[in-house]
């Protein structure tokens, strides 16, 4: 077995387009984490610069307050996701999903829905990751290097005769694919093992990273291996390949995205909105208790503090920004379900496409995947809690206004 | 001529006897027709439903009660950009930036709700529109059915007989070139129908032509790209695999590596890091809340001279409303000096991508479609522009109803008592200030000229794959 692996690689070190697909898989593999690695360390400085200029503008807004009400107004709090250490083979949901925002104490359904994107085109054409090389670039290079390896031989019409001189047709055709797969695995992997010691990936996460693209390619290597078998021209056999590279990559995914989400619509963001919105500006109009009775339902602790003496105070103001966040409150619950729904559903139907599965797992992995993404909006809510946690026993219990007092306002602190 | 017609017919009835080719185009087809009749389908609801929730928007807007002017400016107003006609073949960026803004005062806000970031994620290719089948699965098509065109006659060894007869490689060429291009017709069909369709829902004539001739020359220079390797290559199977590599580098390759290379080339800050820049110079602006506020006093001893007055509670008009609708002013300035800063930069960017189409036809046709379609980045940054506009009108609008409506003493005793604050409101006719906004894209020969670069790409493309194929097609030997 030894000497059958040694002779196809001497014979691969020949094959002049064998080689060639090689090198593009190992180029690619390079320009694929380079600018992974490039992005993370991009972002990873813009959240400090940002996490800066948010502590000094925040400073800079309560200088000068002189009531809890003003100060809580003015001040804008900072939350981010920071990339994770594999986020650099993985972009994911990051170039659509907001990972930044800053948020104070208003409603937090009228904050939390920004989206600083970036450019538009970008989100759209989608970036050259290690994610979608090895999900979908891999695959059509495994293709490439060996669809016909029995039909080049059969139309050189040395097949039969090779097959009677290695004995059995296994001993001759598996050390030739198994040079060739495992060459195209090592020239893909070697710059992601690279990249994740710069990005100082865990072992744990290189290791299932590895053998999901191990997997990945075992099943294109089986998928060609029978679709090879078929006695057919070499172009037929690439054809078909081709075909059911297609249909796997794109048909598959494309139809049951668009079957998941008619089976989980989501309800319209303009309506959380809207509906938040109204919900606070009629509270100016309405009689104070409209809204205090809805709050204090939900913070009965604060009932001894709650009455209102004059025509404006600032915590009937932060009562009716939070009661506002109260009544959007089922629709937005609805939201966030159907969003998770939509990923669990996602994740079922990527068995049947192994491109889905590999991108989809090294998002996962890398924690730039949807569930990744909801659980960020999560953590700006529980800070925003904190928040709100912090500073309605200032406003309600009324206690002489002290700029000291605001050094202990919660920092986000994010959870990876 | 007769025997351009003859081969380009036997070449037809070759495909027409395989399986291969018949299964290929029958798929094509029949995905083609599904998505169409899907993207049709989701666009007009869309389109109704947004221009639903402006009319809805503007109305509860003209419906609000009595109140505080300074109330209207904060209860804030939508604007939503209702996809154009032709959106129903390339939807293109509107699933990624959201398609409603929340307009209200002192501030620019992001549009929001974007469909990506709500989406099952199934991967790269997961969001199928019938111009990604154009852009992606057609040039595939057309390198399954031509990339023996000329390597079956030599393989068959009728080339042999064809050039003995007198006829020669540039005829042989013609005729394959004719077989292909009919093809290519067939499959422009289901885009033309699509077309004729957006014209019917109000789409320009000119822009619905230009889009349906800008993939007419996309398939083109995929055809002579096709051609020309068939006829200098001399195996099936490594043209196939030159082919294929060449689809792998154009459609899936260089548009994502561009994506990568123009970020990198020019770095467009987010809107909070330019907010969190902008923010320090905003605050030596004063606030517009507070009429007390240091930054107001050149602006006070101007309209006091102006009126001749000594204080401010003489002045004839409420000295609130002059600070709120001057402050508004000097920020939006400053607030729209930033925005155009993103958006430039942003369009810098989309530049440099377009640059890529230099070595991707899928590039350039992708540019061309977005911006024949009116669904391109610079839509989407009219739009965001105009809505400003619209904010900008309203919230001074408003303003000046505060100005001239208000006066400062009521203004000044709102929180007194409840009699107090219903002085200082005024009649809801006030609001019938905000304009109606509907959101249309720009005209066809706007659209066009704005597709210089890409169409010019194209069109290089599309001569210098054509001159390709016929020097080849001179130089045939045996």
């Amino acid at each position: 077995m030894v000497g059958n692996l040694v002779r196809e690689a001497r014979f691969l070190a020949k094959d002049g387009g064998a080689l060639f697909w090689l090198g593009l898989a190992f180029l690619l593999s390079i320009v694929a984490v380079s600018f992974g690695v490039a992005e993370v360390r991009d972002q990873q400085e813009t959240i400090a610069e940002l996490v800066k200029e948010d502590a000094a503008d925040r400073a800079n807004a309560l200088k000068g307050q002189e009531d809890w009400g003003g100060a809580a107004y003015y001040a804008f709090h900072l939350t981010h996701a920071p990339p994770s250490d594999f986020a650099f083979a993985a972009m994911g949901q990051r170039d659509s999903s907001p990972w930044k925002h800053r948020v104070r104490m208003l409603a937090l359904e009228g904050q939390i829905h920004e989206a600083d994107t970036r450019n538009a085109d970008f989100g759209l054409v989608g970036r050259f990751d290690f994610a979608f090389l090895a999900a979908s670039v891999a695959p059509l290079l495994l293709i490439l290097l060996l669809y016909d390896l029995r039909a080049a031989e059969r139309s050189a019409r040395r097949h039969d005769l090779l097959i009677a001189t290695a004995g059995s047709p296994i001993q001759l055709w598996f050390p030739r694919a198994l040079v060739r797969v495992v060459a195209l695995l090592l020239l893909l992997l070697i710059p992601l093992w690279g990249a994740s010691l710069v990005a100082g990936t865990s072992l744990d996460i290189v290791l299932k990273a590895t053998a999901i693209l191990i997997g990945a390619l075992l099943i294109w290597w089986l998928i060609v291996e029978l679709v090879s078998r078929v006695n057919a021209s070499p172009s037929v056999l690439l054809t078909s390949l081709i075909g059911l590279w297609l249909a796997l990559a794109i048909i598959v995914p494309a139809l049951s995205k668009a079957v998941i989400e008619v089976r989980q619509p989501l309800p319209n963001g303009g309506e959380i909105l809207l509906l938040q919105r109204e919900t606070v500006n009629d509270a100016w109009d309405l009689p104070k208790e409209a809204t205090m009775t809805p709050f204090l339902e939900e913070h009965p602790e604060w009932s001894a503090y709650a009455t209102l003496e004059e025509a404006f105070e600032w915590k009937w103001y932060y009562a009716f920004q939070q009661v506002g966040d109260q009544v959007a409150a089922p629709l937005v619950n609805q939201y966030r379900s159907a969003r998770l729904a939509r990923d669990r559903e996602a994740g079922l139907i990527s068995f049947l496409s192994p491109t889905s599965f590999v991108e989809r797992s090294f998002e996962k992995l890398a924690g730039t995947d949807a569930a990744s993404m909801i659980a960020y909006e999560d953590a700006v809510r529980d800070f925003h809690r904190q928040l709100r946690d912090f500073h309605y026993p200032l406003l309600f219990r009324d206690q002489p206004f002290d700029l000291n007092t605001l050094k202990d306002l919660p920092v986000y602190a994010p959870t990876s | 001529m007769s025997m351009v017609f003859r081969i380009a017919k036997e070449e037809w009835r070759l495909w027409l006897r395989s399986k291969v080719v018949v299964m290929a185009a029958l798929i094509v087809g029949t995905l083609l027709a599904v998505t169409s009749v899907l993207t049709i389908n989701r666009v007009a609801e869309e389109q109704s439903q947004r221009l639903a929730q402006q009319v809805e928007a503007e109305e509860t807007f003209f419906a609000q009660p009595d109140r505080h002017p300074h109330r209207m400016v904060h209860y804030g107003h939508y604007a939503f950009r209702p996809p154009p006609p032709l959106a129903i073949f390339e939807p293109g960026v509107d699933a990624v930036t959201g398609q409603s803004i929340f307009l209200e005062g002192h501030r620019q806000n992001t549009a929001m709700f974007a469909d990506t970031k709500a989406a099952a994620d199934l991967g790269g290719f997961a969001a199928l529109t019938p111009a990604s089948l154009y852009q992606l699965l057609l040039p595939l098509l057309l390198i399954v059915l031509g990339h023996a065109l000329f390597l079956r006659e030599r393989e068959s060894g009728t080339l042999a007989v064809i050039l003995a007869q007198g006829q020669s490689g540039v005829t042989l060429a013609m005729g394959k070139m004719a077989a292909l291009l009919a093809v290519i017709i067939i499959f422009m069909i289901p885009l033309i129908i699509v077309a004729a369709y957006s014209v019917s829902l109000g789409e320009s004539p000119l822009g619905a032509l230009s889009l349906v001739g800008g993939y007419f020359a996309y398939l083109c220079v995929w055809g002579a790209i096709v051609l020309a390797a068939s006829i200098i290559l001399k195996q099936r199977a490594v043209s196939l695999g030159v082919l294929i590599f060449m689809w792998l580098f154009a459609a899936l390759i260089v548009p994502r590596f561009a994506i990568n290379a123009s970020s990198a080339a020019i770095d467009a800050p987010g809107k909070i890091e330019s907010d969190l820049v902008m923010l320090s110079e905003q605050r030596k602006l004063g606030d517009g809340h507070n009429a007390a506020d240091p930054a107001f006093q050149r602006l006070q001893a101007e309209v006091l001279e102006q009126y001749d007055v000594e204080t401010i509670e003489e002045l004839p008009i409420n000295w609130r409303g002059v600070v709120a609708s001057y402050s508004e002013a000097e920020l939006t300035d400053l607030l729209n000096g930033y925005a155009e800063n993103r958006m430039s930069l942003e369009a810098s960017q989309s530049r440099i991508f377009d640059l890529f189409g230099l070595i991707s036809p899928t590039i350039a046709i992708g540019s061309l479609s977005r911006t024949f379609a009116g669904t391109d980045l610079a839509t989407h940054h009219r739009f965001l522009r105009e809505s400003e506009k619209l904010r900008f009108d309203f919230v001074q609008s408003l303003n000046e109803v505060h100005v001239n409506e208000l006066s400062y003493a009521d203004d000044m005793n709102r929180n007194a008592d409840a009699e107090a604050a219903r002085r200082a409101q005024v009649n809801s006719e006030a609001w019938q200030v905000l304009d109606e906004f509907r959101f249309a894209p720009d005209n066809a020969s706007e659209r066009i000229g704005r597709a210089t670069i890409s169409l010019g790409v194209l069109i290089t493309w599309l001569l210098v794959s054509i001159s390709i194929v016929f020097l080849a097609a001179r130089r045939v030997r045996l």
